[in-house]
C-alpha cells in the first residue's frame, strides 16, 4: 500500500500514460459492448419484448419464425396443454409498404397478435389495438422519420391491403425493420387476399407463423409429444435465428474478445517492463527484510488501482457518448452488462499482472550485495 | 562485554564447472557490543560471500552464525526475512534509497514493515534524523540529496528497527574523502552509542582510524593486522 501509492504519486507522468492507454482500451471495450447490445436490441426488439418462454414452430423451419407455418388446430392443441391464457398465436411477415403521403417505400415486419393477449404492445401515443376496429394498425415510432403520422394510410405492396395508422409503439422491430402490429382479423383478411391473389383458393384455413407460449420444462415436453410436426424452441433460439442476428453479434463478440485480450496484454507488458526496471530496487527491499508477498501485493494493487480508475473514467465517457449518439446508432448498456464487462476487465488486468508478480518472486535479495548503482 | 555477532567455522564452497571452489574456509569472527570491525581484502577474496552469509542472505556450506547468541541457520525463508528486518541493518555501497520516498518515508517504511505504530515510527525517525544531522532534509527526495547525505539516511534507515548488527558494504565507495570520513565517523558514533556490533567491508584505508579492529580476508579466513596510518 505504502509503496504502491507513493510510487504512483511520484512517477505521475509514467502512470498517467498507462492510465490513458487503459482508459482508451476500456472505453473501446464498453463502447463496442454497448453497440453490440444496441444492435442486438434494435434487431430483435419485438421478439425480445415478448414475454413468451418458448415458441412452437413448424418442423424443419430452422428456428425461423418467417419460414414456419402452424394452423388453428395446432394452436388449439397447444392451448389445451399449457392453458389458453399461456398460448398466443403469432403471425410474422416481412414486407414493403408505401404510405399515402410519401413516395418512399419502407421495409417493415407485420406482426399479427391477439389484441387482447399478452403479445399486444402498449401504445405510446394514439389508441391501442382493438378487434372492434378493422384495418387499424400500430406502428413503431421509427416510422415517424418517414413522415408517417396517426391517421396515415399505409399500403402493403404485395397484397395492396390498406391500413390506417392508429398509434405508435416504442422499440418494436424485427431484423432491423420497424414493426407493424395488426389484429388477428386483419391477418386473416390479409391471408385471404394474398391467397386469392395467388391461386384463387379461399377455402384454406387461417395459419400463423408460430405459437408463443409461457411454459415450464415439463409442459414443453408434453408439447413436443402432443404436436409431432412441430419443434418447440426457446426464445433465445428464436432470436438467434432472426435473419442477420447471429452474424452481426458474432463479429461484434469477436471484437470484444480481442479487445479484452489486447487490454490484458497492454497492461501486462507495461507492468512487466516497469517491474524489470525496478529489479535492483526490489532486491534491496528484499535484502532489508521486505517479504515477497508484500511486494507482489504492491504491484497487484497498482494494477488494480489503475484498471479500476481508468474503468471509472471510461464509464463516464461512455455515458457522455451515449447522450450525444444519434438515434440511428443504437446503443444499449444495461447495468448488468456494464457490471459484467467491468468485472471482466479488472479480472483480465489482474491476470496480466501475475506476470510481474512472478518476476518479483524471482528477484534475489543477494543481488543487493556488491552492487554499485541502485 | 557480550558479542552480538559470532561466526563459527564458516565454510562456503561454490560449484565452478566440475571443480569445487572454496571461497570461505573455516572463517571465525566475533564482534562485541559497541565495536566496529573493518574487513578488507582484494576483490574476489570472498568479501561479498562473507557479508551475504553474515547478513542471512546466503546459507554457508557448514558453520554457524549467531546473532545475539541465537543461531540463524535453522530458520526458513520467511523467518530469515523477518530477521533481516528486525535484527540486521544494511548499509549498501550507493545508499540504495527508494527513489519515490522522501527522507522521512524511507525510515517509516522499514518501521511499518516491522509492524511499528505510525506515531512511534515518526518519533523514532525524527530522533535518528536529528542524530545524523539531517532534520532539515526531512521531506527531500533522494535525487535532491548529495552522496554523503544519502549515505547518512541509509545509516538512519539501517538503525530504524534497532537491530543487533549493522553491515556496511563499501559505504564510502562513491564519496569523496572528507564526506567518506564524515559518514564513517557517524556510523562509528552510532555503533558506540547504541551498543551495536558492526562490520564494514571497505577498500578505503582513510576511514580505518574510526574502526576498532581491521581484519583481512585472505585464503578464505580473517586475519588480524596492525593498522599503520
Amino acid at each position: 500500500m505504502y509503496l504502491a501509492i507513493r510510487e504512483m504519486k511520484f512517477s505521475k507522468g509514467r502512470y498517467l500514460l498507462i492510465t490513458t492507454i487503459a482508459v482508451l482500451v476500456s472505453f473501446l471495450v464498453l463502447f463496442v459492448t454497448g453497440l453490440a447490445q444496441g444492435l442486438a436490441y434494435d434487431n430483435a426488439a419485438s421478439v425480445k419484448n415478448m414475454t413468451a418462454s418458448h415458441f412452437i414452430l413448424e418442423q424443419d423451419s430452422n428456428h425461423r419464425l418467417t419460414r414456419s407455418q402452424v394452423d388453428q388446430n395446432q394452436f388449439e392443441k397447444a392451448a389445451s396443454i399449457v392453458g389458453s391464457e399461456n398460448a398466443e398465436p403469432l403471425g410474422v411477415k416481412m414486407t414493403t409498404i408505401v404510405s399515402d403521403g410519401a413516395t418512399e417505400k419502407i421495409d417493415v415486419t407485420l406482426l399479427a397478435v391477439n389484441s387482447e393477449g399478452w403479445l399486444a404492445p402498449e401504445a405510446i401515443s394514439g389508441s391501442p389495438l382493438s378487434d372492434q376496429k378493422q384495418g387499424h394498425v400500430l406502428v413503431d415510432q421509427k416510422m415517424m422519420d418517414y413522415g408517417v403520422e396517426i391517421g396515415t394510410i399505409i399500403i402493403d405492396q404485395a397484397s395492396e391491403t390498406k391500413w390506417i395508422v392508429d398509434g405508435f409503439v416504442k422499440d418494436e422491430s424485427f431484423s432491423h425493420t420497424p414493426a407493424v402490429f395488426l389484429t388477428k382479423a386483419d391477418w386473416s383478411d390479409l391471408q385471404a387476399q394474398s391467397l386469392a391473389h395467388l391461386a384463387g383458393n379461399q377455402e384454406r384455413d387461417l395459419t400463423y407463423n408460430a405459437i408463443a407460449v409461457k411454459a415450464e420444462k415439463e409442459k414443453v415436453n408434453d408439447l413436443k409429444n402432443a404436436l409431432p410436426d412441430t419443434e418447440v424452441i426457446t426464445k433465445a433460439e428464436a432470436i438467434a435465428a432472426i435473419p442477420g442476428y447471429k452474424e452481426e453479434q458474432g463479429s461484434l463478440m469477436m471484437m470484444i474478445a480481442f479487445l479484452f485480450v489486447i487490454s490484458a496484454f497492454v497492461l501486462a507488458v507495461f507492468f512487466y517492463v516497469i517491474t524489470i526496471q525496478k529489479t535492483s530496487q526490489f532486491g534491496i527491499l528484499k535484502a532489508i527484510g521486505t517479504r515477497t508477498a508484500y511486494l507482489a501485493r504492491s504491484v497487484s494493487l497498482q494494477v488494480l488501482v489503475l484498471s479500476i480508475g481508468s474503468l471509472l473514467i471510461s464509464i463516464l465517457l461512455v455515458k457522455l457518448f451515449e447522450a450525444v449518439l444519434p438515434n440511428s446508432m443504437p446503443f444499449q448498456l444495461g447495468f448488468s452488462t456494464l457490471l459484467l464487462t467491468s468485472v471482466s476487465f479488472v479480472a483480465v488486468s489482474l491476470v496480466g499482472s501475475l506476470f510481474s508478480v512472478w518476476q518479483v518472486a524471482k528477484i534475489d535479495a543477494l543481488d543487493a550485495i556488491g552492487r554499485t548503482a541502485a | 562485554m557480550k558479542n552480538r555477532l559470532e561466526l563459527h567455522e564458516i565454510t562456503r564452497t561454490f560449484q565452478d564447472g566440475d571443480k569445487e571452489r572454496k571461497v570461505l574456509d573455516k572463517l571465525n569472527l566475533e564482534v562485541a557490543e559497541g565495536e566496529l570491525v573493518a574487513v578488507m581484502g582484494p576483490s574476489g577474496s570472498g568479501k561479498s560471500t562473507f557479508l551475504s552469509i553474515a547478513g542471512a542472505l546466503l546459507k554457508p556450506t557448514s558453520g554457524e552464525v549467531l546473532l545475539d547468541g541465537e543461531s540463524i541457520l535453522t530458520k526458513n525463508k520467511h523467518e530469515l526475512s523477518e530477521l533481516r528486518l528486525r535484527k540486521i541493518g544494511f548499509i549498501f555501497q550507493s545508499a540504495n534509497l527508494i527513489p519515490y520516498l522522501n527522507v522521512e518515508e524511507q525510515l517509516i517504511l522499514v518501521a511499518k514493515l516491522a509492524g511499528m505504530k505510525k506515531s512511534s515510527a515518526v518519533v523514532r525517525a525524527k530522533e535518528l534524523l536529528a542524530q545524523m544531522g539531517m532534520s532539515h532534509r526531512q521531506t527531500a527526495y533522494p535525487e535532491k540529496l548529495s552522496g554523503g547525505e544519502r549515505q547518512r539516511i541509509a545509516i538512519a534507515r539501517a538503525l530504524m528497527n534497532d537491530p543487533s548488527v549493522l553491515y556496511a558494504d563499501e559505504p564510502t565507495a562513491s564519496l569523496d574523502a572528507s564526506r567518506g570520513l564524515e559518514v564513517v565517523r557517524m556510523l562509528s558514533d552510532q555503533v558506540k552509542q547504541q551498543r551495536k556490533s558492526a562490520v564494514m567491508v571497505t577498500h578505503d584505508e582513510r576511514v580505518l582510524p574510526y574502526c576498532d579492529r581491521v581484519l583481512f580476508l585472505e585464503g578464505g579466513t580473517l586475519i588480524e593486522k596492525e593498522i599503520y596510518v
